[in-house]
């Protein structure tokens, strides 16, 4: 009977060490997933009506506190809107260190991805390397800030340090090292047969469905959707050091990696610029603590796509209400669509394809409708999909 | 098309049901509408291909005093094209907090709704899923967290859930 064909396997939602935490269900009739669903907020931690309970200052700390791998952007989303709403606007060399850091966690952020893609493939080799790299930015991030994560680079009105002489040769030097090494990632993955045949073809999205899901960042530019807000809506020094959009036509997971490789090269140049061209003067201007009342919006482009943020001020000293939309949000709308028709294989690739904010979980139930149930690990699945494209 | 032109072209294709168009700042256009006509409006928006929906914003507007006239929970549907943000605004009262689900035009807006039924108490129908997406299995029926009047459980309630790890 059909039905009894029909198995539905949770996913999630605990991983105890690396990964976070988020529940699947996928829906699949023998090897091919049907239906898909997510229940997300695990780690829902209540910031936004935190948010109304703390001044401006406070929030800007609570707030980077949204992401360990992004917490750059977040901070600067909140500075930039706040900032808006208070009528200033941070200077000129505030604005480029800002840009610049958002690059370097870029890069580690676009690093890291490629370190799980890869290993969720089961290409360790790749994953190994691509993270002993990421080491190279870290590095520099450790040396700018004092801190790997979380960098608290952003003041209400500017910066908190300045880039010296001997940062910018560091920074020159580890880009040279890293450029080189993305060119290689860049040649493995557009020619690695093993690794093509996890990617290719797979997961495609076309730019009609990334147009109407709402994706957002290279998930999106991977499905020729020429989408990124340092383009767009240009924002703080991006008006100096304008970006080159990197899309990919293909909309498959093979256009993912190679968007997210090639993006690293404009990261790159887009720093070296900087630079060359880092304007002198302060680092910071003055903001009142109360802030005038109002409503704005600030987008910025966060390593996994547009981040959205909604600030409304009552006039005083704590916000009336702070909305954040991230990036994932959306590409996890998008991907539950996607999912649909494909193979229960590729669904490891598939979700670490939109770089998922919290790529995956522990505990997977495999339950027969009928009666019996199976337990697996997520890195069961992994094995699985690795071992499905073994015996291809 | 540059962004005064594009606002132009939002503005138009929602004249039908707008009730007042704002512009707050630069590249942004909030345009309200009645809750009833908030899904003809996304669908012109969406028939154009004007922009992606970007974001669905709750925003609760308590009573401004005690005894005084109803509170209402304020929804905005954040669209984005280029530079501009569009938000179309619509509010609802407290005592009938009904938005109709835009999920057939914009499938992947099940997640925004979602949010917004836990966080605000809006009943959404016609939307595909009324599973809990954010707050935990055990969170209180009827407790909507981000409205104003929501303060925490306090002590008691700590004390509680101590009580119970214990």
């Amino acid at each position: 009977m059909e039905t009894q064909r029909k198995f539905i396997v949770p996913i999630g939602p605990q991983h105890p060490a690396l990964k976070e935490p988020g529940h699947f269900q996928f829906t699949v009739d023998g090897e091919i997933v049907t239906d898909a669903s997510v229940r997300l907020g695990y780690v829902h931690r209540g910031i936004e009506k935190g948010a109304e309970s703390r001044n401006w200052t406070q929030n800007l700390y609570l707030f980077e506190r949204i992401c360990g791998i992004c917490s750059h952007v977040h901070a600067t989303a909140l500075a930039i809107g706040v900032e808006r709403l208070a009528g200033v606007q941070a200077p000129p060399r505030a604005q480029a260190i800002r840009i610049l850091m958002a690059e370097l966690e870029r890069i580690h952020s676009h690093l890291l991805w490629l370190g799980v893609a890869a290993h969720e493939g089961g290409f360790d080799t790749l994953f190994m390397y691509s993270w002993r790299d990421r080491e190279i930015v870290m590095d520099l991030l450790e040396s700018l800030s004092g801190n790997r994560v979380n960098y608290s680079v952003n003041l209400i009105g500017g910066v908190k340090f300045d880039v010296e002489d001997k940062h910018r040769d560091a920074i020159l030097r580890g880009l040279d090292t890293l450029e080189e090494r993305t060119r290689h990632y860049l040649n493995v993955v557009t020619t690695d047969r093993t690794f093509l045949a996890r990617t290719r073809g797979v997961g495609t999205m076309s730019r009609e469905q990334a147009e109407l899901f709402g994706t957002v960042g290279p998930t999106a530019r991977a499905s020729g959707v020429a989408r990124d807000v340092r383009v767009d809506a240009p924002y703080e020094a991006y008006t100096q050091f304008p970006v080159n959009l990197v899309t990919d036509e293909r909309g498959d997971l093979m256009a993912r990696f190679v968007v997210r490789t090639k993006e690293l090269f404009e990261s790159y140049r887009l720093i070296r610029e900087i630079l060359d061209h880092l304007p002198a003067g302060e680092l910071t201007v003055r903001v009142p603590r109360k802030i005038p009342a109002g409503e704005t919006v600030s987008r910025v482009e966060a390593p996994r796509g547009e981040l959205f943020y909604f600030i409304k001020s009552n006039g005083g000293e704590k916000p009336e209400r702070i909305k954040v939309r991230t990036p994932s949000l959306c590409n996890w709308a998008s991907v539950m669509q996607v999912a649909v028709g494909h193979k229960l294989a590729d669904m490891p690739m598939i979700l670490s394809g939109i770089d998922p904010c919290f790529s995956c979980n522990d505990r997977m139930v495999l339950i027969d409708r009928g009666s019996s149930a199976q337990v697996w690990s997520w890195d069961e699945l992994r094995r699985y999909g690795i071992e499905y494209y073994k015996k291809l | 098309m540059d962004s005064e032109g594009l606002i132009q072209t939002a503005v138009e294709l929602l004249a039908p049901w707008t009730l007042k168009v704002n512009r707050p700042e630069e590249n942004r256009v909030d345009v309200f509408v009645a809750p009833d006509h908030l899904k003809d409006a996304v669908k012109a928006i969406v028939r154009a291909q004007w922009g992606y929906f970007s974001a669905l914003t709750g925003l609760d507007q308590p009573p401004a005093e005690e005894g005084a006239t109803e509170g209402t929970i304020e929804a905005l549907y954040h669209f984005c094209r280029g530079p501009v943000v569009l938000s179309i605004r619509t509010s609802v009262p407290y005592s009938n907090p009904v938005i109709e689900s835009i999920c057939d035009v914009i499938p992947s807006a099940t997640l925004y709704e979602r949010e917004l039924m836990e966080m605000f108490g809006v009943v959404i129908p016609g939307t595909p899923s009324t599973d809990r997406l954010l707050l935990a299995d055990d969170w209180p029926e009827g407790v909507y967290p981000l409205r104003k009047s929501f303060t925490g459980f306090g002590e008691q309630k700590l004390e509680e859930a101590d009580g119970n790890a214990a």
